[in-house]
Formats: structure tokens, sequence, C-alpha cells
């Protein structure tokens, strides 16, 4: 699917390859930590930022916005809904769910074509 | 701020939109407790809300909104988020609302064409 490289008048976000992207960013920062309130912070500051570097480093001529929640496992309900006013046939949204025996992480990434 | 709107202003404009977030909030969940089987219908009413609101200012954007409720009980939530834009036309807004029972966080982004 990675080497489907259109030309401009023709992109289409792969939501495939960003999902493998942000997936190995959150192992790789998370992988194996319990929830800790001091080091939170600095690990969604982390994982965003990896994972728009990551993103980047495709060379696709898109803006990206990608947010990252991380929230203690403690019985307690969380809800997101996203809505979102683009050009359905350029623009795209990943979203990639992880957790371990403490934590939930919640990662989304929106990709909005730039025209050029 | 918003005398600054001789016809076509096309820089994204923080206050108003976040008004327009404030309003939608509590035009969906104002005044109630946090229920399981209504947070659903209340995330997607906040975000259809006030995305609708933000395409009737009839700017040259695209919008993304994020809606995040939480149930108020002692559990840490964090969220970042970072964006790859063009800084002199894009932005970003964010609303952290609470009541006894929930906490509530809407972002919108808009994205000059």
């Amino acid at each position: 699917m990675e080497e489907f490289q259109p030309h401009n008048d023709e992109m289409i976000f792969n939501a495939e390859e960003a999902h493998n992207i942000v997936k190995e960013c959150i192992e790789s920062i998370l992988g194996k930590a319990d929830y800790s309130h001091d080091k939170v912070n600095q690990w969604t500051a982390t994982i965003v930022e990896q994972s728009l570097t990551h993103l980047v480093k495709l060379g696709k001529t898109y803006k990206y916005i990608v947010t990252c929640a991380v929230m203690q496992k403690s019985g307690a309900g969380l809800h997101t809904a996203s809505s979102c006013f683009w050009d359905t046939t350029t623009d795209g949204t990943c979203t990639v769910r992880w957790e371990n025996r403490t934590m939930n992480c919640i990662v989304n990434v929106f990709a909005v074509a730039i025209i050029l | 701020m918003d005398e600054f709107q001789s016809g076509e202003e096309t820089a994204f404009v923080v206050d108003e939109v976040s008004n327009i977030i404030k309003e939608a909030i509590e035009g969906a969940i104002g005044g109630n407790a946090y229920q399981h089987s209504k947070v659903n219908q209340w995330t997607t009413s906040v975000v259809e809300q006030t995305l609708s609101q933000l395409t009737k200012l009839g700017k040259p954007f695209k919008y993304i909104v994020t809606c995040v409720i939480m149930q108020k009980n002692g559990a840490g939530l964090h969220t970042a988020s970072s964006c790859f834009w063009d800084n002199s036309s894009d932005g970003n807004c964010t609303v952290r609302w609470e009541n006894k029972t929930m906490y509530c966080i809407v972002t919108a982004f808009g994205l000059a064409i």
C-alpha cells in the first residue's frame, strides 16, 4: 500500500500507514511503564512530537494535527467525539487506542491536504 | 475583537471560536449530571453544534473539532496535541468546562485553505 504515491491532484490519506507509525511511537514510550503522575506530561508531549515528526517525514503535502490523551485506569468513564469540515476525498483521520494494566492512551491523527 | 470583520477576515479568531464552543457546551450539557447512557449523544451534539456554527462564519477554513467528556472520579487525564501547519493562518482554541460530576474539554482547529 505504501508505494501508491499518486500525483498532486489525487492524494489520499493512508490511514494504515499513519496507524502503524503512531502505534510504534506509543509502544516505544509507554510500552512497559505504569501510570505515573509526574511523567505523564512528558509522555504525552513526546508521543505527539514523535508521531508528528514521523508523519512529516513521509514527505506528503499535508498539514497534520496529532492529539494524545492518557488516562489512568480507575473506573471513570471517558467519551470523545470529533467532527471535521474538510475535503473528504483528500483529507482523513486515524485513531489509535492503546492500553496496558494501569492506563489508557488514545491518539488521533488528522491530516488535511494542502492545496497548491 | 468582533469589529475586525471587514468582509473577508481570513485569520483564525480565537475569541470568536471560544464563544461558539462555550455556547455549544452549555446548550448540550449545561445543568446535567454525568450519565453513561447520554454521554455519547452529548459529545456528538457538542461537536456538531460547534462545527455548524464555525462553518456559518463563512471563512475559507477547514475545521476539526474534538470533545472529551470525563466523569469526575479522581482519575488523572492528560492530553497533548502537536500541529504541523502554517502558523500565520492556522490556529486552535481549547475550552475546558466542568460541573460537579464531569469535565468537558473541547478543542477546535482551523486550517486555512
